[in-house]
């Protein structure tokens, strides 16, 4: 039967074609409009690392000022302090735990007629290769024991290595930054994680940084942060030493933790870290410290944004709006062929089976509604791509996956057969005998 | 004409004059809506910096050079900078309005722990920093030569004594007194480091555009750098495009231990501080025509069919005594009743939709007017939409009543 | 009264000429009851619908009441039929979304009578047809009699000159034509002209005067149950 239903609904949608038409390109720019905006909703609120995303924790400890908190309501600063970031690093009560901060460099090849150029930067604790599980192309990162000794050693990234060794393993070579001789000990492979999680105050959906290294020979270089620093209380005089010394925050702190045990663990550490500082007149503010995972990070710093929220608001709207209309044209469709349905129920079919073939019906169009939908959806964003094309992530944001194409259709599908319910409800009202008289 | 009948019609037919109603409901929520936000982003990027925008540019120096004597430096760029023909004038900053990124600090009327500041952007400055960003000075003086102090490059600075606010910020930190009786107040930062207020301008805008306090700034007479040095030019009007390029090529030559980033202009500064804002305004509108058109298709479609399905009806009236007009008014104004429903119901959904979206996403409420102003908006669509099937069910002959079929 | 002279509708496609009437010519006075029969396809419907003014004519004239239709607009002739004449059809068309006091009400509403005067008048046609209790249903609430009735109650609501009823029993069991048919002989007793068109020669017979068309033109062969009757 179902075959049978499809040769008429195929008829039916010939016979009509402009009406059909109507019908297809309404759900297909209500799936259009709504799956651009959801599709740049799902990148932005995407897992960026979805295999260690469970164990990866975002620590918070509130040193804030007194009067006020660092976020509304009551929430600890986003960023850890020098202080309390080299102090938990040095603890090790993590399985892994890693202390960053993004900085700039000035890269200078020792070739001649290359001219210098800069670069964006992280400076590190040695975790951060292993906990992020970052792939490598040549060499790995540094250990522990380069934190601690200084050592000026590099991680490059892939399109660095391209620039200046030409793709081939450059790791054991030295490069020059900023006057300085530094090892490289890895190359890394393609990594853009998005959003950028591990720092998502300084631009959650910018690049990952091009070159790594030690974060204690940027301090002992006196490199500060390149992303934003704040400060509750006045920096005393004396330099760059007086400024790691301030209660101003500008590094992130991360640790791994398998399990609630290990995390309730940690937490017990950070309370009696607080303690301590507490003792020492530093954290004015109640207790209150922060493990967040990565998702619930990316919660809370409300990751997506306001604007693509509102437009997903816009948008449901939008298909509503289309689908009230496919649902009259297919109500006005069906009315008028009330004498049609009449006949073929006075011929003995059953209102489940016109029930079936105007579900069929529409079941065809809406999965012309999907397809054509999946065009408008890329329509859609290489609109946006467009319209916001000067923010370089933008194209992050605009590549459609297969589950999207899935959803796309499925939408489609849903929206025309939920559509479909009322008109084909009223066809099956319809009487036999009602209609034969004015044929 | 005759309401009556019409809409006791209407009534009996329900379900698809409901669906149009419905449907110019919701486009009428969400056109409301839509043009609120454009208003509001209208309305935001329509602000003044308070620079002379269109002839402003900057350009960032960084040095590599670890023996770099980083005062001389600058003081030789800008006067190379100063000297060139086709700049107004030149100075050595941090940052400029529409840059989103700066210094900010509070200022408080009395010294101490725990008094309630006033937050405001910082622009290091000297005495060229009023002509370089083109500001009016509207009360007391400009920095002297001799104020103007080198800052410690780490940790915090020791900040200067004198400073210049703007107008906004002084009537925020002085709501009892006019911005000319500022001048010659004492305030104090970072708690209790005493800050006298010589002058006052107009207006010029703090970095970041979507703070509250976007209009409040304070220039100090200050220079502070050790490797980044950060040039804000003004150019004769109509020279800025011509001479940005060669100033990069004379900074650039001139040393060749730095990196001279390619320079920007304050034009492309708020093209990108509001891309957010004027991109959201041109995807509203897309969508609010899209919608509109979508759903005036939909009244075609279902005003078609109903014509169709009327045509014996139609030619029953023409018989009884209808002419065209009255016939092209019947379905005129049935689409009017249709449409008041809509666009009534969609007045209120609108308002909805609004207060949670000023609740969700800190939005500003509608203005009143524009709902009539979308009401009559659709009512136009409507009465557009159902005119050429109305023009043709008033073509519809008289003798179809008397076919039996 | 109703005055054609000549009157020729020829319908034309790309191939064919189809003449519906040709050189028809007919007189009817006042108070005449006139039924026209004839074959399917002979020109009765086509006939009916010069005469109400639902379809112009090729050539000839049509003088309705002493004017004369064919240099007419629309308006005019839908003020016409609006005023002059009344329809009773075949299949009763009436509006089916609309209760029966206002489908009584179309043609007054088009007449532009006041709200009192329209309200006076649909009273005492519905009242006059016997269905004063049945105001406020829909039509599908109704036997096909009943709606018959509603149909000629519209058609007299405005106070014609004449009725043009196309078939008026023809959708009718032979009880209901009959109360019909009754109705329409009070009516024309009261002195409304009235021309009916029917197949059925047993209610031609009953009209004052019979005409029979065949192949668009009035014939001279009457037919035998004519003469039965009339004899």
């Amino acid at each position: 039967m179902f075959r049978y239903y499809l040769k008429l609904g195929l008829l039916s949608i010939r016979r009509n074609p402009i009406l059909s038409t109507l019908m297809v390109a309404a759900i297909a720019t209500g799936i259009g409009a709504c799956m651009t905006i959801v599709n740049i909703d799902y990148v932005m609120s995407g897992n960026p690392i979805p295999h260690r995303s469970d164990v990866l924790y975002h620590v918070q400890v509130d040193s804030w000022d007194p009067h006020e908190a660092a976020e509304e309501p009551d929430l600890p600063p986003v960023q850890v302090t020098y202080r309390d970031g080299t102090a938990l690093l040095a603890a090790k009560k993590a399985r892994r735990q890693v202390l960053s901060y993004r900085s700039s460099r000035v890269i200078q090849p020792e070739e001649a007629g290359q001219l210098p150029f800069e670069v964006s930067s992280r400076s590190t604790s040695a975790d951060f290769f292993s906990m992020f599980d970052i792939p490598f192309l040549f060499g790995s990162g540094w250990d522990v024991d380069s934190d601690e000794s200084l050592e000026y050693v590099v991680v490059i990234n892939k399109e660095i290595n391209e620039r200046l060794f030409a793709g081939v393993n450059s790791v054991g070579r030295s490069i020059v930054m900023n006057g300085d001789h530094y090892r490289i000990t890895g190359v890394l492979d393609m990594w853009d994680p998005t959003p950028k999680f591990y720092d998502v105050n300084n631009q959650s959906f910018g690049d990952a940084e091009e070159a790594y290294f030690p974060f204690s020979v940027s301090i002992a270089n006196e490199l500060s942060s390149d992303g934003n620093t704040n400060c509750w209380k006045p920096v005393d005089e004396g330099g760059f030493d007086a400024f790691l010394y301030s209660e101003c925050i500008w590094m992130q702190f991360w640790v791994e933790l398998h399990g609630a045990d290990e995390k309730q663990d940690y937490m017990d550490f950070l309370n009696a870290y607080v303690e301590t500082q507490k003792a020492l007149g530093r954290f004015p503010r109640p207790m209150n410290n922060r493990l967040s995972n990565v998702m619930e990070w990316m919660d809370s710093q409300d990751v997506v944004a306001d604007d693509v929220q509102v437009l997903l608001g816009l948008a449901v709207l939008f298909l509503v709006v289309c689908l009230l209309n496919t649902i009259g044209l297919l109500l006005a469709k069906i009315m008028r062929r009330s004498g049609d349905i009449a006949l073929r129920r006075a011929l003995g079919a059953s209102r489940r089976a016109v029930f079936s073939q105007y579900i069929v019906e529409a079941g065809i169009i809406g999965f012309g509604g999907g397809v054509l939908g999946i065009a408008m959806t890329w329509l859609g964003l290489q609109g946006i791509k467009g319209l916001y094309g000067d923010f370089d992530f933008v194209t992050k944001l605009v590549t459609m996956d297969w589950l999207m194409i899935f959803a796309a259709i499925g939408l489609a599908l849903i929206s025309a057969l939920g559509a479909a319910v009322y008109p084909t409800w009223r066809a099956c009202g319809i009487q036999p005998a009602s209609q034969l008289n004015t044929l | 004409m005759d309401i009556g009948p019409i809409w006791r019609a209407l009534l009996r037919n329900k379900s698809s004059f409901l669906l149009i109603a419905l449907q110019i409901a919701a486009t009428m929520a969400l056109m409301v809506n839509a043009i609120a936000i454009i208003q509001e982003r209208s309305r935001l990027m329509a602000r003044p910096s308070g620079i002379d925008e269109e002839n402003i540019f900057y350009i960032d120096s960084s040095s590599f050079d670890k023996d770099l004597e980083y005062q001389a430096m600058v003081a030789e760029d800008l006067d190379l900078i100063r000297a060139f023909p086709g700049i107004v004038n030149a100075m050595l900053t941090n940052s400029f309005p529409l840059r989103d990124g700066g210094w900010s600090q509070a200022l408080q009327t009395e010294p101490g722990e725990g008094i309630d500041g006033t937050g405001t952007a910082i622009y290091f400055a000297d005495e060229h920093g009023i002509e370089t960003f083109g500001v009016d000075l509207i009360a007391g003086r400009n920095f002297a030569t001799t104020e103007i102090v080198w800052a410690d490059p780490e940790g915090a600075p020791d900040w200067p004594e004198s400073a210049i606010v703007t107008r906004a910020m002084a009537a925020e930190m002085y709501p009892d007194i006019t911005p000319e009786q500022a001048v010659g107040k004492v305030a104090y930062i970072e708690q209790d480091q005493p800050v006298t207020i010589i002058g006052i301008v107009d207006r010029m805008q703090a970095p970041w555009k979507s703070w509250a306090g976007v209009e409040r700034s304070m220039l100090v007479p200050m220079k502070r750098g050790q490797s980044f040095a950060r040039y804000v030019i003004r150019a004769k009007p109509g020279y800025r495009d011509e001479v940005m390029p060669q100033l990069e090529r004379l900074l650039a030559e001139r040393d060749t231990g730095r990196i001279i980033d390619s320079p920007g202009t304050i034009t492309e500064a708020r093209r990108m501080a509001y891309l957010e804002d004027s991109a959201m305004i041109k995807l509203l509108v897309f969508i609010v025509s899209l919608l509109t058109a979508i759903t005036s298709l939909g009244i075609v479609g279902l005003a078609s069919f109903s014509v169709a399905k009327r045509t014996k009806q139609i030619g029953t009236r023409r018989a009884l005594g209808a002419t065209r007009p009255s016939i092209l008014r019947h379905f005129q104004l049935e689409n009017f009743l249709i449409s008041s429903i809509g666009v009534v119901s969609g007045a209120i959904l609108a308002v909805a939709l609004n207060m949670w979206m000023v609740q969700t996403f800190d939005l500003t409420p509608i203005a009143w007017y524009i709902i009539p102003v979308s009401m009559l908006v659709l009512w136009m669509v409507g009465q557009l939409a159902v005119y050429g099937p109305a023009r043709r069910a008033s073509l519809v002959s008289p003798a179809i009543a008397t076919r039996s079929v | 009264m109703l005055s054609m002279q000549n009157v020729s509708m020829v319908y034309r496609t790309e191939t064919v000429e189809t003449h519906a009437l040709r050189d028809f010519s007919l007189e009817v006075g006042e108070g005449e009851f006139v039924s026209v029969t004839g074959p399917s396809g002979s020109g009765k419907t086509t006939f009916l619908n010069i005469a109400g003014l639902l379809e112009e004519f090729s050539s000839g004239t049509y003088k309705l009441d002493g004017k004369d239709t064919s240099s007419l607009g629309d308006t005019e002739r839908s003020r016409l039929r609006n005023e002059k004449i009344g329809f009773i059809f075949q299949s009763f068309n009436l509006i089916p979304e609309l209760d029966i006091f206002d489908n009584v009400d179309v043609p007054l509403r088009y007449r532009g009578f006041n709200a009192a005067e329209r309200k006076e008048r649909i009273e005492r046609v519905i009242d006059m047809v016997g269905l004063g209790s049945r105001m406020k249903h829909l039509p599908s609430q109704l036997s096909g009699g009943q709606q018959q009735r509603v149909a000629i109650a519209r058609a007299l609501a405005g106070e014609p000159r004449f009725l043009l009823a196309d078939e008026p029993t023809g959708n009718l069991d032979s009880e209901m034509a009959e109360s019909v048919m009754q109705l329409l002989e009070e009516i024309n007793a009261k002195g409304t002209t009235i021309i009916m068109v029917t197949h059925e020669p047993k209610l031609a017979g009953r009209a004052k005067r019979n005409i029979f068309v065949r192949d668009g033109r009035l014939s001279s062969v009457e037919p035998q149950l004519q003469v039965a009757v009339g004899g």
